[in-house]
């Protein structure tokens, strides 16, 4: 009998599946998983759940979302170069040298 | 506190030194047969399981053994060149496993790891501080150790056939787990160190050391172990007897209760006497090391504090 294994690092964390164990109960899947996924890295807790429990769906019966191109949401074409942008920069020395005079007048 | 911060007398060194080499064999013994199950287990897991806990009893014989280098042995003196009939460790430890007998390995681990936890309580509060302050580490692992010999156990006694093999396993191993509970015979010192330092000296003549029940006595008294072996064995029979019946299986131990000499086999391993298989494994545990030519270990890491 196959369990699934997931992990919890820290408290509040999701679990994470992380692995399987093969198992006759739920006993000997526990202890099987503590000693595969649990003894060599932090842990908060495991959860072992019988493979034949965990209910599927793929994607030969339904249309999942996520399928359309909607890279423009995502800002990856940015540049932090202010190059092209010689007003901000001029406007920005502007208020720099404003400052500064502000602070010298103070002295 | 170092160890070497505290005089000890002659004596008292006889007795420290008999009870971490006997604590320090046993668990070294028993993780080289362990490792003989890789990739031989019954299951990816079971082999995974065993590999884990021989690297545990691996890690305690390593804390076990560095005490015995805080006073004035190393690496080489105490296994890789030392005499073999100078080992300690119980003949439970070194009984090679019947082809594929995984009754055995569940069995032995039970009997060994039941009677470790007692001996292990029984150090928690050790007059010798380095000893008290390593126990804790070893309990925390030791837990599992016993319970994943418990769950095993419960399960292969489910039906007959798995009862027939742990029953074969208990004729077989139950004498050689009593000998964990015999006193221990204890080594000259001096002679095989390399800096045989003064103290000690007197105890390089094999005639004039004391014997084991006397070496006992001082180990107890001395508050080393604060129970004698007389007290842990009879504790450990209270546990694992009625357990092994609560699965139908049978033990050689009499319905009084009462362990004779009769029962432990003459080659026990406490008293230096050995199995011809002790021959085997300690000649395929150091091949490696004398193919090589070495003359010291090699540490891979520096020495846990």
């Amino acid at each position: 009998m196959i369990w699934e294994v997931f992990r919890q690092e820290k408290p509040g964390d999701y679990h994470t599946h992380c692995g399987n164990v093969h198992a006759p109960d739920r006993e000997m899947a526990k202890q099987f998983a503590v000693i595969q996924h649990g003894r060599r890295k932090p842990t908060e807790s495991l959860w072992v759940v019988p493979q034949e429990e965990v209910g599927e769906v793929d994607a030969d019966e339904v249309a999942f979302g996520g399928t359309t191109d909607k890279s423009y949401r995502w800002a990856m074409a940015y540049t932090s170069s202010t190059e092209h942008a010689k007003e901000v920069i001029a406007s920005q020395q502007e208020q720099e040298q404003a400052e500064a005079d502000r602070q010298r007048g103070d002295d | 506190m170092a160890a070497t911060e505290i005089e000890l007398t002659p004596d008292q060194r006889l007795a420290l030194e008999t009870e971490l080499r006997t604590l320090a064999d046993d668990e070294f013994v028993l993780a080289e047969r362990y490792t003989e199950w890789q990739v031989h287990a019954p299951t990816l897991e079971s082999d995974l399981a065993l590999a884990n806990i021989a690297q545990d009893e691996l890690g305690h014989a390593r804390l076990w053994y560095d005490l015995l280098e805080e006073l004035g042995y190393d690496e080489t003196d105490l296994l890789w060149e030392r005499d073999p009939d100078t080992f300690r460790h119980a003949t439970l430890s070194e009984l090679p496993f019947p082809e594929g007998e995984w009754a055995d390995a569940i069995v032995r681990s039970y009997l060994f790891d039941v009677a470790e936890g007692l001996r292990l309580e029984s150090l928690e509060e050790s007059a010798y501080p380095a000893i008290a302050d390593r126990v804790g580490k070893i309990q925390r692992e030791e837990g599992y150790h016993t319970e994943h010999a418990e769950n095993w156990l419960e399960r292969l006694a489910t039906d007959d056939e798995g009862g027939d093999h742990l029953q074969a396993a208990v004729d077989r191993l139950f004498p050689h787990a009593l000998a964990l509970f015999v006193p221990t015979e204890p080594v000259p010192f001096g002679a095989e160190t390399v800096s045989g330092d003064g103290a000690g000296s007197q105890y390089t003549d094999t005639d004039a050391l004391p014997d084991a029940a006397t070496v006992e006595e001082t180990i107890v008294a001395e508050g080393y172990r604060t129970d004698s072996l007389a007290t842990l064995g009879e504790r450990w029979l209270d546990r694992v007897v009625p357990t092994l019946e609560s699965h139908g299986l049978r033990t050689p131990v009499p319905a009084d209760g009462e362990i004779t000499d009769e029962l432990v086999p003459d080659a026990c391993g406490r008293n230096g006497r050995h199995t011809d298989d002790w021959d085997t494994l300690y000649a395929d545990f150091t091949h490696t090391y004398r193919e090589l030519g070495r003359e010291d270990a090699t540490m891979i890491m520096d020495r846990p504090e």
